[in-house]
């Protein structure tokens, strides 16, 4: 990739808490170019959002980021920034709600309840553009228009509660995109709502990229959303990347046990009479990170002895298709997807 | 599988009141209207809606835990029959013996102050079905065992167990009673994919080995449709089509059902299928609208629709729909175990 | 997120049979060992809770630790309005391992424009003596007059004396001890009300609720000043401190309970709500059931954050009262009118050691305050585990 929106290299979080540090993040790297959808993919607890997040350097106060960890912003406007070099609020300003935009799961907690949707989206306007008012109110009732939001007008003048939760999904994503940026972070932005909902704003999401040309990370844990959704996918476990390529080469090839495993969980439409093979146990609590490789307590083809101790390094099985498993290294995974 | 019936619902209806304060007019919601349906013994019976649809209503009413406003309903089995809604205080009370509720939430649903071992033994304690504590904890191992829980943590308390062991906590809760019928209610919603296939597992067994029935609810028909035997599909209180799985999901007949379907974001990145996506939502339910509710949003409403409220008919056997035009439509899909994307 | 998981296979060998066992502690932890293990770790509140406890100590012990009688009866007619005498172990003279404090003398005379002047004599050290006979008292019923400390002659006044020569120390330690027992009693009187107007609007809802609400909300309108006033006036003035120290109590408690009863009322409605007491219910629990096992358990945590909340605020409506003259008065020792004592620009001037009771009088609300908020704070140990 020759001009990357943005560059993520051997980004580690680790928290201090009451009990101890805990590493959410370790040595992930992804790139994403303008006009590309990146797939997050992983459960609960393994890392996802905290990853988006210290895109904006959202994270609390008790985050440690490793001096390796680097994450560069490279858009035409504002040249390359290195993200965690920004320390002053002011500097923030470039990446939060300017050249970067958030979507949330739940939308209504990022409307304030005693503002009209309209006023918010034009103050927000106001304070990173310098639109004046009547510039701002025109581009948010185009932009809660262009999102499908009927009768955009009225609606701008209306309370988030009196939003029902998917037009106040669909309103989040205009008011993101009405500062145009460069790169868009979804947190599972779909998970919320109703399946025919969901696919009104997967639909709307698609066009949108197309319009705009912006980057997405798209982080879900529902992989049916990121085979539709995203170019490539990134599977994540417990704070590292097992998996990563094109989405053809995840869905249709998946080559890191995880990666599998969760496939052959995930019910399928298309043959109903697939057994539903779960991933044996649990995912580890981040306090007690499993050595070697973070996944081998729950791998049944763990090879005894390596996989306990030795971290795996990334193996290319296809172009831009990396896996980190020491059976993929040595040729014992080829093809073994169900 | 025999047929004999477990559940018969006969055009049940639960109404809420909304707006009792003094200066509000008070207005009626039909969260389940006029639904019959028949859950056979044994059976694995899924129901499927969006949120707003009354599912969860209808779920509760059957266990008498939401009120039955008319209609009847009727629990029968080997020993007993029940009319849900002339139901006596003793016999309300033999009843959540045999029908049991396991819940979505697997963080809400247990108390935090109790043991694993009580919070399981607490239905037994509270109806009396064992005699001495030697007793009650040789039904909990037993049950806890079934449900592939670690006898070593039963001393511990919930806060102690991830979202898929909490779940098969509940499910050992509701199965100690030794139930007949159980409600499971967007059970595996909250779990993560590799524990939910699982927790499936685990219900199907369960199923099987006790030859309980289920009525499972959930919005996910993925999943609905991989563990059920028969679906029913709801729409603002009302079945709009129910029928056993593999004719629903290979030939659904119903423009709604139709549209879930093609609705749910499938697996192949080259499968973009946009052709039949729902505009618009759920309309509130204090409002809804005339004839058949599903009009404002279905792409093939007449003005008959508008006017006269569709019946459920049997289009095939054991295929009932609630369309007018039902018989135009043909949403015929591949379902077959070979259209599985072939890995290379 | 799945915070705690059980130890799984591959781990096991890798963990000792220490770190195993403190694990399965942390699992087999009951409520209150989570909520104690929290607020262990909370140093604010541990310095509090020691604060706290000590003053409360302090309190019950008053008659033991005081040298004399902080009435009338106790008072020093040598030194009045003295200043506080601080032990010491080494002057000019040299150093001793007892420690000592001056002597004084008083004069009065046409030199001093007749006022009373107090005179240090660094030449009469007098010694302190533990365990010392004096003033007798009652603890536990049982007639003592053993004391902890006090000085071979003379008399010591660590905290200074007042305008009639009482020791101000005597009576600080038998404030603290008459606020707290007002503010007990107070409070319990207001939790009983509460737990019971509350708990029968929170558990029946309904119209009951509402009526019980707005009777609640009446009150809460009361004005508490005009109210303590008008009650004022209808207590006869010769009525016995100890009569007037009850019927405090009993107007705090009558004051304090709506706020009480409106969160137990809340507590009781969510709790209510919850999926696990549905979860009782349909597996044919009875009401008394539900309320023992689920409901009661399930609050009595919050009541205690609460009980511990709403204590301060007793100790400081019993001392507002007796400042602005309405509650108790002098003789009896209240931190209240300890606080009254110090209004007069004479003491401002030349007798700032009156002030040293407020410094216990803010120790003991700031401990209250703290102990609280960490309770509150570790009550709800889940709140972390949820998503």
């Amino acid at each position: 990739m020759t001009t990357s929106l943005i560059s993520v290299k051997d980004l580690t979080i680790r928290f201090q808490t009451d009990e101890g540090l805990i590493t959410a993040v370790e040595n992930v790297s992804f790139d994403i170019a303008p006009g590309e959808v990146l797939g997050l993919v992983g459960e609960s607890g393994s890392g996802k959002s905290v990853t988006a997040k210290s895109l904006m350097q959202l994270n609390g106060g008790n985050t440690e980021y490793d001096p390796a960890s680097r994450i560069t912003l490279n858009t035409p406007e504002r040249g390359t920034v290195e993200v965690l070099n920004l320390r002053r609020e002011r500097d923030m300003e470039v990446i939060r709600g300017g050249a970067i935009s958030m979507i949330f799961q739940e939308p209504m907690a990022s409307f304030a309840p005693a503002i009209t949707v309209g006023k918010q989206m034009v103050e927000q306007l106001m304070i990173h553009t310098d639109m004046s008012k009547a510039q701002a109110e025109d581009l948010s009732i185009e932009m809660l228009d262009r999102v499908g939001i009927p009768d955009a007008r009225k609606r701008f003048g209306q309370y988030a509660f009196e939003f029902s939760g998917g037009m106040r999904q669909r309103a989040m994503i205009a008011m993101a995109l009405s500062t145009k940026p460069r790169l868009l972070i979804a947190d599972e932005p779909t998970t919320a709502l109703d399946v025919t909902i969901q696919a009104q704003v997967i639909d709307l999401m698609k066009d949108l990229v197309d319009e705009f040309g912006m980057g997405i990370l798209f982080i879900t844990h529902d992989l049916g959303v990121i085979a539709q959704t995203a170019d490539q996918v990134a599977v994540m476990y417990l704070g590292k990347l097992v998996e990563t390529g094109t989405v053809r080469q995840v869905i249709n090839t998946p080559s890191h046990p995880y990666t599998q495993g969760l496939l052959d969980a995930l019910p399928k439409l298309s043959d109903l009479d697939a057994p539903l093979t779960p991933v044996p146990g649990d995912i580890p609590s981040p306090l007690n990170r499993p050595k070697g490789c973070v996944f081998h307590t729950r791998c049944s083809k763990a090879i005894p002895g390596r996989c306990q101790t030795e971290v795996p390094r990334y193996t290319r099985r296809a172009d831009g298709h990396d896996v980190a498993c020491h059976l993929v290294e040595e040729g014992a995974l080829e093809g073994a997807a169900q | 599988m025999s047929n004999t019936p477990v559940i018969t619902a006969k055009n049940l209806i639960t109404r809420y009141t909304i707006g009792h304060g003094l200066l509000t007019k008070k207005a009626h919601l039909n969260a389940v209207d006029d639904i019959s349906l028949t859950i056979e013994k044994g059976s694995f019976f899924g129901l499927v809606g969006e949120s707003g649809s009354g599912k969860t209503t209808l779920g509760r009413s059957l266990l008498r835990a939401a009120p039955i406003s008319d209609g009847e309903v009727i629990y029968q089995d080997d020993e007993v029959r029940y009319d849900l809604r002339t139901l006596g205080k003793d016999e309300l009370k033999d009843y959540r013996k045999r029908a049991q509720l396991i819940f979505q939430d697997p963080y809400a649903a247990l108390s935090p102050r109790m043991t694993v071992r009580d919070i399981i033994a607490e239905p037994l304690e509270v109806m009396g079905l064992t005699k001495s504590r030697e007793e009650t904890d040789a039904r909990v191992r037993e049950i806890a065992a079934k449900c592939r829980l670690n006898l070593e943590h039963l001393r511990r308390f919930p806060h102690a167990f991830s979202g898929g062991q909490r779940q098969r906590i509940s499910i050992a809760r509701a199965l100690v009673s030794d139930p007949k019928f159980i409600v499971a209610d967007e059970s595996v919603a909250a779990l993560d994919v590799s524990i939910q296939a699982d927790v499936l597992n685990l219900l199907k067994t369960i199923q099987k080995d006790f030859g309980i029935s289920f009525l499972f609810i959930s919005h996910d028909l993925s999943v609905v449709a991989h563990v059920c035997d028969h679906v029913a599909v709801m729409y603002l209180g009302r079945l709009v089509e129910t029928a056993p799985t593999r004719a629903l999901f290979s030939r659904p007949r119903h423009p709604y059902t139709s549209a879930l379907l093609s609705a749910i974001p499938s697996l192949d990145p080259d499968d973009t299928n946009t052709a039949e996506k729902l505009e618009g939502e759920i309309p509130s339910p204090t409002n809804p609208p005339s004839g058949c509710k599903f009009h404002t949003r279905c792409r093939f409403a007449r003005d008959t629709c508008k006017a006269e409220v569709p019946k459920l008919r049997e289009l095939a056997p054991d295929h009932f729909v609630s369309c007018h035009f039902a018989e135009e439509f043909d949403f015929t899909r591949e379902v077959a175990p070979a259209a599985a994307p072939a890995p290379a | 997120m799945a915070e705690t998981t059980g130890p799984q296979g591959g781990l096991i060998d890798v963990e000792d049979d220490k770190e195993r066992r403190a694990k399965e502690a942390y699992f087999t932890a009951s409520q209150s060992q989570l909520i104690w293990a929290r607020f262990k770790k909370n140093r604010t509140a541990m310095v509090s809770a020691s604060v706290l406890i000590f003053l409360i100590l302090v309190g019950i012990f008053a008659s033991f630790l005081s040298p004399y009688d902080p009435s009338i009866a106790g008072r020093d007619e040598e030194y009045t309005n003295g200043a506080p005498q601080i032990p010491r172990f080494c002057d000019e003279a040299g150093c001793s391992m007892r420690p000592f404090i001056y002597g004084v003398k008083r004069e009065r005379s046409l030199a001093t424009n007749f006022r009373w002047v107090t005179t240090i004599d660094t030449e009469d050290r007098r010694y302190v003596q533990w365990f010392v006979q004096g003033w007798e008292y009652r603890f536990l019923g049982i007639p003592l007059s053993v004391h902890l400390f006090g000085v071979d002659e003379g008399k010591i006044h660590l905290f200074g004396t007042d305008d009639t020569g009482k020791d101000i120390f005597s009576r600080t330690l038998h404030a603290i001890y008459t606020s707290l027992a007002v503010g007990t009693l107070g409070v319990l009187i207001s939790f009983v009300m509460a737990l019971v107007i509350g708990g029968i609007a929170g558990y029946f809802g309904g119209w009951i609720d509402g009526v019980i609400q707005m009777i609640t909300d009446a009150i809460r309108t009361v004005p508490a000043i005009p109210l303590f006033m008008a009650l004022a006036a209808f207590l006869p003035p010769e009525m016995s401190s100890e009569a007037r120290f009850f019927f405090i109590s009993i107007i705090l408690g009558l004051i304090g309970w709506p706020t009480l009863a409106r969160r137990v009322r809340t507590h009781l409605l969510v709790e209510r709500n919850q999926e696990y007491v549905l979860a009782a219910q349909l597996c044919g629990a009875s009401p008394p059931h539900i309320i023992r096992r689920h409901l009661l358990p399930s609050f009595t945590s919050y009541i205690i954050v609460d009980l511990v909340i709403s204590f301060p605020y007793m100790v400081l409506s019993e001392t507002a009262l007796s400042f602005i003259g309405l509650g108790l008065k002098d003789p009896v020792n209240s931190l209240g009118v300890m606080l009254q004592n110090t209004t007069s620009a004479d003491v401002l001037l030349n007798y700032q050691w009156y002030f040293i009771p407020v410094i216990f009088f803010i120790a003991l609300v700031m401990a209250f305050v703290y102990v609280g908020d960490g309770l509150r704070d570790a009550a709800d140990p889940y709140a972390g585990t949820k998503k």
